[in-house]
Formats: C-alpha cells, sequence, structure tokens
C-alpha cells in the first residue's frame, strides 16, 4: 500500500473527561489513496468519528486524547506532531465538514468572512484577495446568487444552503483529503442527495480523497469505492464497496445490509433490525464486541478478540466465525 | 430595524410617564403635612393661618390629577422646586452636579470595562493556570468586597500610606482615579465572569471546532469567533452594571467629597428634603430608561439575528 | 417536612469554604450574647484607640468600645435583619409569583409586567428613596429593602410554579376533583418554597452587604446598636493612625459575603442535579480507573 495519502495502522485512542475514561477506537488500520473516497460506517459510538477526529487536535474543550498507532498523511506522521504544525494540516491539507451545519457554522460572522479566514491563514491571501476566493468557491459549490451570500449569516441560509458554505469553508484550504462527518444526516432527504452529488463532483474536479463518515448504505454505494465496517471501537469488515456491500462476510454487516428496507417490500411491512444494542463504550472488550448480538456465535467468540485477517486483495474480516469456516475452506478465497 | 428602534422608543416613553408617576407619588404618599413642615421651615411656631397659605401657594388642595399635572409641567420646564433644606432652587443645583456624577460613572465603567476584559481573557487564554486562579479570586472579591471598604482600603493604600494620589479635591485627573476605582470594582468583577462564562461556553460550542479544524489557534478562535458572540450578553450586563454604578455613587460621592447628583440625593435622603428626592429619583430614573434604551439598540446591533429580524419587519 | 428535606439535601452539595464561613456568622449571629467578651457598647475612654492587648484581643473604637465584641454582636444585627428582609420578601414574591403561575393568563401578564419594572430598577435607589421619604429607621429600612427584592423572588417563584403545574401529576389531581385550594396549598406551594428558600440564601449576602451600605450612609441601623458597616464609618475619620478599626469590620463583611456569593455560584452551577446519573457516573468512573490502571 506504497503512495497512500492516508495510512492508519493500529490507531487507538483514549478518552479522558472529567466524568469517565473510555476507550472509543481500538486497534483500527485502513488507507485511503488520493482521489477516492473510503466510507466509514457504523452506528453511533462505534468509534466512526472519533477515529477521525482525535488524531487532528479536534475535540471538545474538556476531553483529552491519548492516540496509539500511526497516521501517516502525505508521508508525514500525525500522531505526536505537535499542536503548531498541526494546525498547519487541519484546513491546509485535512478540510473538514461537520455534520449540523447550523451549529458549525459561527452565528455572529459573515458566511463571506468564515470562508475567506482559511484562505488568509493557509494560502497567504490578502484580506481581499481571500473575498474574492470565497465569492470563487461559493461559486463552485453552485450557491445561487453568491455575492449575496457572501454577506449573510449563517441563520438567514437553510440547512442545504448552509452545509454548501460549510463544505466551501472545508476546500478552500485547497486539501488533499476532505473528512466528512455525517455530512447529510441533519438534512432534509432531497437536500441530502444534491450534497452528496456535489462531493463527487467536487472531489472530481480537485482531485480530493474522501473519507466519508456515515451510518447510510445508501450513501456508501453511491461514492464510495472502500468501505470501513466499525463496531464497538474497532474494525469489523473491510473492503471494496461492492464487496461490502453485495457479499458481506462479517455477521454484523450482513445484518446491517439486511436491516436495509427493499423497494419490494410491501407497505406496512416490519424493520427487520438488529437485536440487542451496541456495548456502552468503556473499557475494550475482551472478546469479540458482537457476541452478544451474533447469530453465529461460537463459544471462542466470547474469550478472544477476532483478529482482522484479509481474504483477498483489500477485503478483511474480523470474525472467529468466518476466518475459522475460511481457513476449512481455502477454496473460498 | 427601524421598526424595532421605534417600538423600543415607545416603551421608553411609557417607562418615562411611569416613572414621573412613581416620583409623584412616593412624595403625595409622604406621611406628615407637608405644607407644615414648610410653614414650620419658615417661621418655627407656624399658625394656622400660615399653613393655610402654604397649602394654597404649592396648590396642595388641587385634585392629584391637576396636580401631577403642574408638577410635571414645570419639571419640563426645568423647574424641579424648591429644597426645603435650604431654600435653593433645585433645577440649577442639580444641572450644575450632573457632570460630576457623569465623569464619575463614565470613568467607572471605562476601568470596568478594561479590568473585566484583562481579567476574563486571563481565564480564558489559560484555563487552570495561575493566573486563572487569580482572576478568580479577584472576581470573587470584587463581587464581594462593599465599596465604602474598597474605598477605605484605596484611600489608606495609595493616598495615606503610599502618598501617591490626593485624598479628596479636585486635582485633575489624578484625583479622580480612586473613586473611579472604587465604583468600578463591582461591576469589573461581575462583568469579568460574563466574559469568562461567555467565552468559555462559546469555546464549548460546535462552531469553536469547526474554528479549529480550519487550524485557528485558540487565541485566534477566542478572539475572531468567540467574542462577537458574547457581545449581545456584555453589552446588557453593562447596561445593568451602568444602573447599578449610579446607586454606587450615593457611596463614592460623600466618600470621596464629590459634590455630584448622588450626593444631592443622600443630603436630601438623610434630611428627608422630598423635592431634593423627587428630583434626583427623576434624574436617575430617566437616566436608567434611557441607559436600558440604549443597551436594548446595541444589543440589536451586536446580535445579526435581531438586526436582520428588524430589517425584515 | 418535605420543604425541610429538599433544603437539607441541596445543602449538602455545596462547597465548604462557603458552608464555614456561613456557618460560622450565623453560629455567632444565634449566640452573640452569650460569646461576646465585653458588653459592646460600654464605653471606656481611656482604652479609646487601643490596640491589640489581653484584655481587647482586637482593640477598641474611639469611644473605648472593644471591637471584638462589637463585630460579633455585629454578626446578629446583620442575621436578624437580614432574616426579615428575606421573610418580608420571599412572602410577598412567593405569593405573587405563585398566584402568576396558577392562574396564567391576564392575572400573570399584570403581575409579571409590575415585577419587570421592580426588576429594571436597581434595587437600592428605590430603597433609599423610599427612606428618603419615610425617614430613617429600623423598620423603614427593613421594607425598603424589601420592597427592593421582592421583584426577584416573584420572577423565580412563577418559574418554579409555572414548572410544578405542568407536570402531569397535577393534571390527574384536578381530573380526579381536588379543589383549587388543594392543589395550591398542599402541592403548588411546598415545592415553590422549597425551591425558592434555596435561591435566597444565595441572595442573602446582597442583603447583607445592602444593610451594611445603608448603615455605612446613616440610613440603616442607629448607633448605639452595633453594626459593621456603622462601625467601619465611625472608624474613617481616624483612618491614618487607627487603620485596624477600618479594616477589620470591612474583612469581617466580606468574608461573609464572599460566603453567600459562592453558595450562589454553585447554585447556580447545580441548577439541574440529578442524582441518578451521579451515581451510574460514579461507578463509571471507578471502573475507568481500574481499567486504566491494569492497562498500564
Amino acid at each position: 500500500m506504497t503512495g497512500a495519502l492516508l495510512q492508519v495502522r493500529n490507531l487507538t485512542v483514549d478518552l479522558f473527561t472529567a466524568r469517565t475514561a473510555l476507550r472509543p477506537v481500538d486497534g483500527v488500520s485502513y488507507s485511503v489513496q488520493s482521489g477516492e473516497t473510503l466510507a466509514i460506517v457504523g452506528e453511533s459510538g462505534s468509534g466512526k468519528t472519533v477515529s477521525n477526529f482525535a488524531p487532528l487536535g479536534l475535540m471538545p474543550t474538556g476531553v483529552v486524547a491519548d492516540i496509539h498507532g500511526s497516521i501517516l498523511f502525505d508521508g508525514t506522521e500525525l500522531v505526536g506532531m505537535p499542536e503548531k504544525q498541526l494546525r498547519r494540516i487541519r484546513g491546509g491539507g485535512i478540510g473538514t465538514i461537520f455534520q449540523d451545519p447550523m451549529s458549525a457554522l459561527n452565528p455572529a460572522l459573515r458566511v463571506g468572512r468564515q470562508i475567506a479566514e482559511v484562505g488568509e491563514l493557509h494560502l497567504g491571501l490578502t484580506s481581499m484577495q481571500a473575498e474574492a476566493r470565497a465569492l470563487e468557491l461559493l461559486k463552485l459549490v453552485r450557491m445561487s446568487d453568491p455575492e449575496a451570500r457572501l454577506r449573510q449569516y449563517p441563520h438567514e441560509l437553510s440547512g442545504g444552503l448552509r452545509q454548501r458554505a460549510m463544505i466551501a469553508i472545508a476546500i478552500a484550504g485547497e486539501p488533499k483529503l476532505l473528512v466528512a462527518d455525517e455530512p447529510t444526516t441533519a438534512l432534509d432527504v432531497t437536500v441530502q442527495a444534491q450534497i452528496i452529488a456535489l462531493l463527487k463532483d467536487l472531489q472530481q474536479r480537485l482531485n480530493m480523497a474522501i473519507v466519508l463518515i456515515t451510518h447510510d448504505m445508501g450513501v456508501v454505494a453511491g461514492t464510495a469505492s472502500k468501505v470501513v465496517v466499525m463496531y464497538a471501537g474497532r474494525v469489523a469488515e473491510y473492503g471494496t464497496a461492492e464487496q461490502v456491500l453485495l457479499e458481506p462476510r462479517h455477521p454484523y454487516t450482513q445484518g446491517l445490509i439486511a436491516a436495509l428496507p427493499l423497494p419490494e417490500d410491501p407497505p406496512g411491512s416490519p424493520f427487520r433490525g438488529l437485536p440487542g444494542a451496541p456495548p456502552i463504550l468503556g473499557a475494550p472488550v475482551k472478546a469479540c464486541a458482537f457476541a452478544s448480538r451474533c447469530p453465529l456465535v461460537l463459544e471462542n467468540c466470547t474469550k478472544a478478540v477476532p483478529q482482522l485477517l484479509s481474504i483477498s486483495g483489500v477485503s478483511a474480516t474480523a470474525c472467529h466465525v468466518v476466518n475459522a469456516s475460511r481457513l476449512k475452506e481455502p477454496a473460498n478465497a | 430595524m427601524r421598526t424595532l428602534i421605534s417600538i423600543r422608543l415607545r416603551n421608553a416613553a411609557v417607562l418615562l410617564v411611569l416613572a414621573t408617576m412613581l416620583c409623584f407619588t412616593l412624595v403625595v404618599s409622604a406621611p406628615g403635612n407637608v405644607a407644615v413642615l414648610i410653614a414650620e421651615l419658615r417661621s418655627p411656631k407656624a399658625t394656622f393661618e400660615q399653613i393655610r397659605a402654604v397649602e394654597e401657594e404649592l396648590g396642595l388642595n388641587d385634585p392629584l390629577v391637576v396636580r401631577y399635572g403642574n408638577w410635571l409641567g414645570s419639571a419640563l420646564k426645568g423647574d424641579l422646586g424648591v429644597s426645603y433644606k435650604t431654600g435653593e432652587s433645585i433645577g440649577p443645583a442639580l444641572a450644575g452636579r450632573l457632570h460630576v456624577t457623569g465623569i464619575l460613572v463614565a470613568g467607572g465603567a471605562i476601568f470596568a470595562m478594561i479590568l473585566s476584559f484583562t481579567l476574563g481573557f486571563i481565564g480564558a487564554l489559560m484555563p487552570g493556570s495561575i493566573g486563572d486562579a487569580t482572576t478568580r479570586i479577584i472576581a470573587l472579591l470584587g463581587a464581594s468586597m462593599p465599596s465604602f471598604f474598597v474605598g477605605a482600603l484605596l484611600i489608606y493604600g495609595l493616598a495615606v500610606e503610599l502618598r501617591l494620589l490626593p485624598t479628596f479635591g479636585s486635582a485633575g485627573l489624578s484625583s479622580w482615579i480612586m473613586p473611579w476605582m472604587t465604583i468600578g470594582l463591582l461591576p469589573a468583577a461581575v462583568l469579568s465572569r460574563v466574559v469568562r462564562v461567555g467565552l468559555e461556553e462559546a469555546m464549548a460550542r460546535p462552531f469553536a471546532l469547526t474554528a479549529s479544524a480550519k487550524g485557528l489557534s485558540r487565541g485566534r478562535i477566542i478572539f475572531r469567533h468567540a467574542l462577537p458572540n458574547i457581545a449581545p450578553t456584555y453589552i446588557n450586563a453593562l447596561g445593568a452594571q451602568g444602573g447599578a454604578m449610579v446607586v454606587g455613587a450615593v457611596v463614592v460621592e460623600p466618600l470621596f467629597a464629590l459634590k455630584g447628583v448622588a450626593d444631592l440625593f443622600l443630603q436630601g435622603v438623610l434630611f428627608r428634603d422630598f423635592m431634593v428626592v423627587q428630583a434626583c429619583l427623576l434624574v436617575f430614573l430617566t437616566s436608567f430608561i434611557i441607559l436600558n434604551l440604549l443597551v436594548d439598540i446595541g444589543m440589536m446591533f451586536s446580535d445579526p439575528k435581531l438586526r436582520r429580524q428588524g430589517a425584515n419587519a | 417536612m418535605r420543604i425541610l428535606q429538599d433544603f437539607a439535601r441541596s445543602l449538602r452539595q455545596l462547597p465548604r469554604v462557603s458552608m464555614v464561613a456561613v456557618g460560622v456568622f450565623v453560629t455567632l449571629g444565634v449566640l452573640a450574647p452569650y460569646i461576646a467578651p465585653h458588653d459592646p457598647n460600654a464605653q471606656d475612654l481611656l482604652a479609646a484607640h487601643a490596640g491589640i492587648s489581653w484584655e481587647h484581643w482586637l482593640g477598641a473604637d474611639h469611644l473605648g468600645r472593644d471591637t471584638l465584641s462589637r463585630l460579633i454582636v455585629s454578626a446578629r444585627t446583620s442575621l436578624v435583619g437580614m432574616c426579615l428582609v428575606l421573610l418580608i420578601a420571599l412572602s410577598v414574591g412567593i405569593t405573587i409569583g405563585t398566584i402568576a403561575g396558577y392562574k396564567r393568563g391576564w392575572v400573570e401578564e399584570v403581575l409579571m409586567r409590575i415585577v419587570d419594572v421592580g426588576l429594571a430598577m436597581p434595587s437600592l435607589i428605590v430603597a433609599l428613596a423610599v427612606i428618603g421619604i419615610f425617614g430613617t429607621g429600623y423598620w423603614n429600612m427593613i421594607f425598603a429593602l424589601a420592597l427592593a427584592w421582592w421583584p426577584g423572588s416573584a420572577r423565580i417563584s412563577r418559574a418554579v410554579a409555572v414548572g410544578v403545574m405542568n407536570r402531569p401529576h397535577i393534571e390527574t389531581l384536578r381530573v380526579l376533583g381536588a379543589s383549587p385550594l388543594r392543589v395550591y396549598f398542599h402541592h403548588l406551594l411546598p415545592t415553590t418554597i422549597g425551591a425558592v428558600l434555596v435561591y435566597a440564601t444565595a441572595d442573602a449576602g446582597a442583603v447583607a452587604l445592602s444593610i451594611a451600605t445603608l448603615s455605612f450612609l446613616g440610613l440603616g441601623i442607629q448607633p448605639p446598636t452595633p453594626e459593621w458597616g456603622q462601625m467601619l464609618v465611625d472608624a474613617l475619620p481616624y483612618l491614618e493612625t487607627v487603620p485596624m478599626q477600618v479594616i477589620l469590620p470591612g474583612l469581617v463583611l466580606t468574608a461573609v459575603v464572599i460566603g453567600f456569593n459562592l453558595l450562589g455560584e454553585s447554585i447556580a452551577l447545580n441548577r439541574v442535579p440529578t442524582p441518578l446519573s451521579r451515581r451510574i457516573l460514579a461507578s463509571r468512573r471507578m471502573l475507568a480507573s481500574n481499567w486504566t490502571r491494569a492497562q498500564q
């Protein structure tokens, strides 16, 4: 996997707050090539957001994150990088889009200023040049009436427009990688598709890699080339989008995909949910975290943490049952 | 915007009328006969006829509405009646003292703003440091020390022991320093908490994380992103503290021998000089109402939401 | 009983420093005449401006009165005055506030407008004007301060009362046919009083400050009753020679106010106490620390 833009190896994150200590990310590895989209899928609390934000130093006040493992971005190690250098990566090398564009934009500053600020900081533009660039960016994210939008405040924009402004901020520093944390979750369904289309379009034009954090399988199918499925802070399954979506191997992934409503479902048919609930984050589970909900559970599942074993190409699964059966039937590989 | 301001103006006008009614009612409801008081002031053994004459002269026999109208009419012309104690006309006496209280409160407000931002920013920029602890202690002391004690300590420390500043009198700027510090310490303490808590809350909001994701430093996020968000709250609190400082002037003016409106008010209260109390109260209430109006307008300008709502209204 | 329990429970969550300051203040206030080593008003001109000695631990004032005794007895003056002001202000405030919260509609609208006007004016100015018209005196001071303080407690009581009235069990009671008076006196009033008392504790410092300020101005407690603000103004002419007599009453008053202010701060922070989640959090914290230790 040489030449990967982002190479995450055995990443572990411990979070400490005044109230609790937890390990939301436990030994996660994946890589992203430049220009490609990697989707990270999982339930709330599966560690998908923390695994991306904690290494960048993006933690709310009052939370301390200890990071172990290695993250190579564009050839430089991010883990252990001093805050001053990390600031140059944030917004410059890596742009970020947040889930709720209403609260993520500053209500007291004009949209134009919030975009221009990034250009001033990372591209060394003067305030005039940065404002002009902000206008270009608003056109790039296909905002209607961009001149007027520059002078408006976030509360004067609709949810979709706010998220477009947020995207303009994220790409203003000409990043090579865009981390999008559930960029469509807080939006109306009709707007969601527009935003996803916009992201794909921008990716091609600007040759950006995208890490798309989502719990929406539909979004994954339309955009991602590779998928990481996370469960309780660990990678359950890793592979190409087609493989994960069409031939899921891990019982959790299978459950997720089986839970999707299908067009041929008769109206009123019950949801096919996964039974049970994910474990409460805290100490790392010394077994397969999915064991209590797993239909295939074996004795070994409650005794040892399953290893992420590669199956073919980039595909890998962390499941005692699947990996054991694969060893028995090597023809499958 | 204009509509919003005109609504505020109308509210202020209503309040002003209520304030004049309050001032008028207070004196009317005063125990004891004002006419007797005045007549006795003129000649120690006033006869019944003399008292009747005073009643007639003051119009005390007219219906209340007429008396209110007459009083308000002359008050608008600057005629606020005569002091029972000195026999002086109150209007000119008040006018000659306004600037003293004005300089005191304005200077105190500037001192309070400077100190509150300094304390608040030290706390917000370096949470958990020794500087942070110090600012907290200063804020707690400032909010808990009675202003007359602060003034006494300043006089003792700066004027008596160190001989840095003059105790009394109006020897230019230096004689104002202690009064400003005395009147400004309590507002500074309260406002520093507003700044500190406001900045902390703003820094905990998601937009601060966005700003951090842009690569901005903590200091820059505090100044460029958090600060504009606390402006409305700060202006509101500053207005409330401005009102509190007028109260503070009642203590500070006598302490530093300043002849301002608050000093006159205190003299009036001490000697039950109704007309003086009434006139000063009217001046105070009017200034509170104007202050509140300015605060409302200031908040409107500092909060984009309110500003734009006004524009669309 | 329930009021007392609620009150005691909220007191237990408060910071220790403020509990000590307030506790000492209340103890001194209650026991003052039995603790004070001297008669606070006994003059001994030979001991005027005496320094620290066995006879006078904290010296004596310009009339030779024992400063320590006067400081201790002042605590009682201040405590009694504070309690009276709060009692009157809270009675009026809670009555108005609960009526507004119970009746809602135009009654609430009118009452709350009045409260708003009261809140808009700095409290001491109103108190001063009232004293200026009705004259100085102990009860005039108490009523003037109560007049200045009731709007605040009225606003809090209304907020609490509205919250109580919106709880489902009140609706149930009404459906079951409980009379309005029963709902008011058995359910609304006790809960509101409990909640407002906590806020009142936090406000007590400001009342103590106002009493001292009025006395400093010669408008509150009248001589010879000892009071901190009055002691300070008595000693002020001798600031250059005997600064201690000015500083002592100021320090004691400041300490009391700090106690109450810290109390108020912690109440403001503990506004939504949820005992259940606290216990869960504590157990989690234990678990997490064990696990962190096991890893190292």
